[in-house]
């Protein structure tokens, strides 16, 4: 029944009212006529309502004139009645079909890159070699050939492994994997020796193969070797023989850094006053919203948001939404005790350390100096002593 | 079927010794209905009735609308008469083929 009622609705169908006295006759005449009618309901004993549909209604007439019945059509309802109301709105219309040209035009467009995946490899140099290949916010899609990009690209940069590109609505999709450098291996059938890496005094030496030249305790500088492979006859006669010298070395080695601090610093401190900017970015050109307040703080913190409009996740239309939060600086004086001072030093210093020292070093000791150098700052020295393997391998003649 | 039809009004118009046959004919057809197992409201021209309830009423197979009214409702069929009587009574649906009936059926009567 309610499919026959969609269907009805869909279809198109109207209430009439019909006055007479051969009411009867009229609804036979109709039946005959295989003319459907629906929802009979006698109002009075000279009239009735029923639904017809657009069609049968048609037919009605010469019915209610051979039963001298005055039809009365009381209400229209369905779909081809509320499409005939909208027939006459043609700017409506045009609208309408002009918003869903404009849709696919606009998604027709490459808007947005998107690169995933490259760690030492810069985004710009990356971009670059898209732009010049014909690919920037945009350019229009159905002229890109994915895998023609991709391979280009692989072609174009030598650090990478595997490249893939794929344009998903207005986003290009660009996945890296960057090719990992081997490590530079002495292949074990080549003769060499183990040099020391860096500065420092032995602490222990365990060779496995090759003749060792040092002892724990000894004090050797950069560049001296440590592990020969070369390795002498117990005659003078006996002809020499040379071998991959493998070892591990540990020495105790040390690094310094220094850290000075002020005692007078000025830090900025936000005041907690803001203003927020807004500026829209159509088809990659940035606008002002005209009449908006400007920014008036000397000293600020700059947050930018990003709002891009996309119908769902990747339809991306060129239009932004840019939002500046400003937030005001205070700049405030401040002294610092001596341990505050020195503290801050300390850590400076520290930081500085640990980029250097590798990871696998292990810290034995840590010494601390401070000095003050005028009346105005300290410097931290800190010396930090570490055992680590120094040894390094290197090719018999090799250079 | 038409042909029957045709043969019922023929024999109504004519003689009675036509009249005789027209009855010898439909109980041949009758019987004829029954060994073969055909739906007779088809074949021997007689309305087929539905009720659910007293809610609703489909009658297939009916003639016309005689009376029609929301407390008493006369419909002709191939067998006479059907008067139903009740209260709010109005039609759902109506077609060349049926008719449905809703409302509170308080009576359903033939007349032959």
């Amino acid at each position: 029944m309610l499919f026959l009622r969609l269907w009805n609705y869909i279809r198109g169908y109207v209430i009439i009212l019909i006055e007479g006295y051969y009411l009867e006759r009229f609804i036979n005449i109709c039946t005959h006529r295989q003319i459907f009618l629906w929802d009979v309901n006698r109002s009075s004993d000279i009239a009735m309502t029923l639904k017809v549909s657009i069609q049968g209604f048609k037919l009605l007439r010469p019915v209610a004139q051979k039963t001298y019945c005055a039809i009365k059509i009381v209400d229209k309802k369905g779909l081809p009645f509320i499409l005939s109301r909208y027939k006459k709105r043609k700017a409506f219309a045009l609208g309408a079909l002009l918003f869903f040209f404009l849709i696919n035009v606009l998604a027709s467009f490459i808007w947005d890159i998107e690169i995933t995946g490259n760690m030492e490899i810069g985004r710009m140099e990356i971009a670059e070699a898209l732009f010049s290949m014909g690919i920037k916010p945009g350019t229009l899609k159905y002229k890109v050939d994915v895998d023609i990009v991709a391979n280009e690209l692989m072609l174009k940069m030598e650090k990478l492994a595997w490249v893939g590109f794929e344009i998903r609505g207005t986003r290009a999709l660009l996945y890296l994997k960057e090719r990992q450098k081997p490590p530079e291996l002495v292949a074990k059938d080549i003769p060499c020796n183990i040099i020391a890496g860096k500065d420092g005094i032995i602490k222990s030496v365990i060779v496995k193969a090759g003749q060792e030249l040092v002892t724990a305790g000894d004090t050797v500088t950069k560049g001296q070797i440590l592990v020969t492979g070369v390795i002498k006859g117990k005659n003078e006669n006996e002809p020499q023989k040379l071998v991959h010298a493998i070892a591990e070395i540990e020495a105790r080695t040390w690094y310094e850094a220094n850290g000075t601090v002020k005692f007078k610093t000025v830090e900025t401190v936000r005041t907690g006053k803001t203003t927020e900017i807004y500026r829209l970015k159509l088809l990659g050109k940035e606008t002002n919203i005209p009449f908006l307040k400007k920014m008036d703080f000397v000293n600020y913190d700059k947050i930018e948001f990003r709002k891009v409009l996309s119908l769902g996740k990747d339809l991306v239309l060129p239009f932004e939404l840019l939002t500046e939060k400003y937030y005001e600086n205070e700049l405030v004086e401040k002294s610092l005790s001596v341990d505050e001072a020195k503290e801050a030093a300390e850590n400076k210093a520290i930081k500085k350390l640990m980029d250097i020292i590798p990871e696998k070093a292990e810290i034995l000791n840590r010494i601390i100096d401070f000095k003050q150098n005028n009346e105005d700052a300290i410097t931290a020295n800190i010396i930090i002593e570490c055992i680590e393997d120094i040894g390094i391998t290197e090719e018999i003649g090799g250079e | 079927m038409a042909l029957s039809r045709k043969n019922i009004k023929d024999a109504g118009k004519n003689s009675k010794v036509k009249g005789e046959k027209r009855h010898a004919d439909k109980n041949v057809k009758e019987k004829l209905t029954e060994v073969l197992e055909l739906p007779k409201e088809v074949i021997l021209n007689i309305p087929k009735m539905t009720i659910i309830g007293n809610k609703e009423l489909v009658i297939e197979n009916y003639k016309g609308i005689i009376e029609y009214g929301s407390a008493r409702i006369r419909i002709n069929t191939g067998t006479g008469l059907i008067k139903i009587t009740g209260n709010g009574l109005n039609i759902k649906e109506i077609t060349s083929e049926d008719v449905i009936i809703g409302g509170d059926i308080s009576s359903l009567e033939f007349q032959m």
